[in-house]
């Protein structure tokens, strides 16, 4: 296994290696003005300090791992010094996102549907706004043209508009590289297909879709079991959640609108599409009358109304609901006043918040919210709650008034210890499919084994590698252009990731069509490249290679 | 001294050792990187929420306070509330705590009946083919890594013949919950034991074995087993009054040594097995920053040690009327 990493090692630095003849050579021929071997600069000031490149362990990510390690030897091998840390995830978000105390960090950023607006990606990632202490913006991006572009697509509620401005952002990102975006880790969710049917693994999430859960099909019973490789913390939707914990809110738990398989927001609890007035300013929802609560309890336009108020109430999800100012209802219809114009409200606020039960939640104090325990988890979603022991499974039902009932009468999921361990139990029947992309290896077994089948999927999130441009030398975009030239992103995904994803330059992935600009300045793996960066910023090399500023 | 006035001064002691353990747990915890909120900040978590939550749990108190505040509230009996779950930690860890000691107690029963019998045979019959291959087998199994005694258990028991479910205590969809007989006195909760017990077994085995065979050979060359041959008693009472009862003074030892760490679980067999036990949840405490799962954890796992080498301290008064307290 070792040998066999060190050839693939090997050959993914060749292929950047051709550039570095060139670029050597190239270097030769105009810089032999002081006599030592010296190039690029006239004259060599300082030379530049050792960088910080945090990375993830081979037991974090073994797949970004290794890229982090290959990245750091061609950036040595340009003349930077490299510091290369590998941290445990714990660590290493600490020490990147809350503490900021990096040069470089290589880490990922989710893709799940309620970021499939551009506005996360656009916005909360690079606004100078949100460069504080566990803040999105880890680089520390701030630049004035920039920010003004990200507040404008905010505003304009015309979504062709609004794409020229996300255009427009993007293709400064790319010049500007706060951050090198390697790519979209798509992958495989393997399941059994002699004993499921009706799979639908979507953008970002693959077989952890809400989609697929409702749309798979069990043929030879009439339950479906997944496994995935960690427990479900908490269903309150009031409390902090991570995604596999949202993952079965939403099943429980309806929305006025649902993000479809296509990433954009489908009317789900309301009957069409918002009616939006007052130049982005009012949206108006109908919303459906054949819905009730797994109590029994009608849902009505109360519930609704109730529901956003408790969202301002509560201490940890206010600011999800910030931008509306007023809510006024009146038949079967919901109208929210927004304080401003709020272009991504569809998506990002109505499509997030779940409807919850006036005569179950309507007594529980704003502060009480986050620690909430409905024994019964009553909501109006297409699965209700059956039992749940967290270390052991959770059990859904399927809920028959629901207007959308899924196909499997009963839902279980169970906590695995690994994904090793969850492959084990799909090979041995004790589940259906899991949520969780084996190494490649273990996905070649899947294939060869005939009651088994790999559901492939495309992510919108991606891996990248953020430059603090709090410190120097990454507040010089050539030093972080030039860092991005030696990011092996073809090879990361053809090789390390045996084809799973897909390279990306830009924050928004290809697979969000509508938003992505294609047209954005590219960086592949290039020293030579890398090289002439340097020299046009006025970086020059010592005798031994090492990278110095100009005089 | 008297038993009495012994066991007040090693209750003291005890006092001692569990504030030194638990002041340098919640030491050592504090100083790992990243706090509760860190697992959250890449799923969604805004910056304002994460100063708010911590702000909630009052890790922005000074080190001090926050010590005082948790030594009170560990005072009164109480471990807290999960930093990240929002229950009570006692709710938590009791139920996990219950499935180590059921796996692990059932693995180091049989570990401790075959590796006993096993060594005490191996000494007897010193030089013999028996005694040539015990050895080797016990040495295998001793430098068989856990993960991999398991997954050629897995392979042949599960893959192979289908004999036994690949994980978990129980088979899914069926009633959750229940007391403890629901829980651990069912057949299918008896299937789903026998591997990762048997893992256990194999690999907690070579040391009361080895152990029990070395003793033995001491003991058997002494004056007084000459005698009793010579008396003429047969050869079973010889071996199991007089050898095999002197012999198990040590194993006394080691078992309550081993006791109290495999009451902390096994992470391997659990994670093999996907057994929701103690050693699990202690990973996933510590990874995610969980202070008060972890600490608790860490706290009655420790307890376990320091009470178990109690109980070997008294027990050994019982078994050898030669040991004083002093």
């Amino acid at each position: 296994m070792a040998f066999r990493k060190k050839n693939r090692r090997e050959f993914i630095r060749a292929a950047g290696a051709t550039g570095l003849a060139i670029g050597v050579a190239g270097c030769s021929s105009n810089g032999d003005g002081n006599g030592n071997g010296a190039s690029g600069a006239e004259e060599l000031g300082e030379q530049v300090r050792e960088i910080n490149f945090v990375i993830p362990t081979s037991g974090a990510n073994p797949f970004r791992n290794e890229i982090g390690v290959i990245t750091a030897e061609n950036w040595e091998e340009i003349g930077f010094e490299v510091d290369l840390e590998e941290l445990e995830f714990g660590a290493h978000v600490d020490k990147a996102v809350v503490e900021q105390d990096f040069d470089a960090s290589l880490l990922g950023w989710g893709g799940t549907p309620e970021r499939i607006d551009p506005d996360i990606f656009i916005f909360d990632m690079h606004h100078s706004s949100t460069t504080g202490e566990g803040g999105r913006n880890t680089p520390g991006y701030s630049n004035p043209e920039y920010d003004e572009l990200a507040e404008l697509q905010v505003t304009q509620a015309d979504p062709d508009e609004r794409r020229e401005t996300v255009f427009e952002a993007q293709e400064i990102l790319a010049r500007d590289q706060p951050r090198t975006y390697i790519a979209n880790e798509g992958g495989m969710h393997p399941y059994a297909s002699a004993r499921v049917d009706n799979i639908d693994p979507t953008l970002g999430e693959g077989l952890n879709s809400f989609w697929n859960m409702i749309s798979v099909t069990p043929l030879d019973d009439d339950t479906v079991t997944m496994g995935y490789p960690s427990e479900i913390i908490s269903l309150n939707p009031m409390q902090d959640l991570a995604t596999p914990d949202r993952q079965f809110v939403r099943l429980i738990y309806d929305q006025l609108y649902r993000i479809g398989p296509d990433g954009l927001p489908q009317p789900w609890a309301a009957v069409d599409e918002p009616v939006i007035e007052d130049d982005g300013r009012t949206y108006t929802v109908e919303i459906r009358d054949d819905m009730t609560f797994h109590d029994g309890e009608e849902v009505t336009i109360d519930d609704i109304e109730f529901t956003y108020n408790l969202y301002q109430d509560s201490p940890t999800y206010s600011s999800l609901v910030s931008v509306i100012d007023e809510i006024d209802t009146s038949g079967n219809e919901i109208t929210f006043h927004l304080g401003e114009q709020y272009a991504p409200f569809t998506a990002n606020v109505l499509g997030q918040v779940y409807l919850f039960p006036e005569h179950i939640w309507g007594d529980v104090e704003p502060e009480d919210l986050s620690d909430f325990q409905d024994e019964n988890w009553i909501g109006s979603g297409p699965f209700q709650f059956e039992d749940w022991e967290r270390q052991a499974e959770l059990q859904l039902r399927a809920f028959d008034d629901h207007f959308n009932r899924p196909n499997t009468d009963r839902f279980i999921r169970i906590p695995g210890a690994s994904v090793s361990q969850l492959l084990g139990d799909l090979e041995s029947g004790q589940i259906d499919f899991m949520g969780a992309v084996p190494q490649p290896t273990a996905l070649n077994r899947v294939e060869e084994d005939e009651d088994l089948a790999n559901a492939e999927f495309n992510a919108i999130g991606y891996a990248k590698i953020a430059y603090n441009m709090r410190r120097e030398p990454l507040d010089d975009r050539h030093v972080r252009r030039a860092l991005s030239y030696c990011v092996p992103k073809t090879e990361y995904v053809e090789f390390i990731r045996d084809g799973m994803g897909t390279v990306t330059h830009s924050t928004i992935s290809e697979h969000n069509e509508f938003w992505h600009n294609p047209d954005v300045e590219q960086f592949d793996l290039d020293l030579d490249a890398a090289r002439q960066e340097l020299e046009e910023g006025g970086y020059g090399w010592d005798g031994d290679e090492l990278l110095h500023h100009g005089a | 001294m008297g038993l009495r006035e012994f066991v007040i001064r090693r209750i003291l002691q005890l006092v001692v050792t569990f504030w030194a353990f638990f002041t340098l747990l919640f030491v050592l915890f504090r100083l790992v990187p990243g706090d509760p909120t860190t697992m959250f900040l890449l799923d969604g978590m805004t910056a304002e929420q994460r100063e708010q939550r911590i702000a909630e749990l009052g890790l922005d108190q000074p080190l001090h306070i926050q010590y005082m505040e948790y030594l009170s509230q560990l005072l009164t009996g109480d471990f807290g509330q999960s930093f990240i779950y929002r229950e009570p930690v006692i709710d938590i860890i009791i139920v996990r705590f219950m499935n180590t000691i059921v796996l692990m107690g059932t693995a180091l029963f049989f570990a401790y009946l075959i590796g006993v019998t096993f060594g005490a045979l191996m000494g007897w019959w010193r030089g013999s083919r028996f005694e040539r291959g015990g050895i080797i087998v016990t040495l295998m199994a001793r430098s068989s890594p856990e993960f991999w005694v398991g997954i050629v258990l897995l392979s042949v028991f599960v893959f192979w013949l289908g004999w036994f479910p690949s994980s978990g205590m129980r088979a899914t969809g069926g009633e959750l919950g229940g007391g403890f007989v629901a829980r651990y006195g069912s057949i299918d909760f008896l299937r789903h034991l026998f591997l990762p017990a048997l893992t256990g077994a194999i690999v907690f085995m070579a040391t009361p074995t080895l152990l029990m065979r070395n003793t033995m050979l001491d003991v058997l060359n002494a004056d007084f087993i000459e005698i009793k041959k010579a008396e003429g008693l047969p050869e079973r009472t010889v071996l199991y009054r007089h050898a095999a009862r002197n012999s198990v003074l040590p194993i006394v030892t080691v078992m309550a040594i081993a006791t109290g760490a495999a009451m902390g679980g096994s992470v391997v067999i659990e994670t093999v097995f996907n057994w929701p036990g103690m050693g699990r949840e202690m990973v996933r405490a510590v990874n995610n920053n969980d202070y008060p799962v972890a600490m608790a954890a860490f706290f009655l796992m420790g307890s376990v040690v320091i009470i178990m080498n109690f109980l070997a301290d008294l027990a050994y008064v019982y078994l050898d009327p030669r040991v004083e307290y002093e």
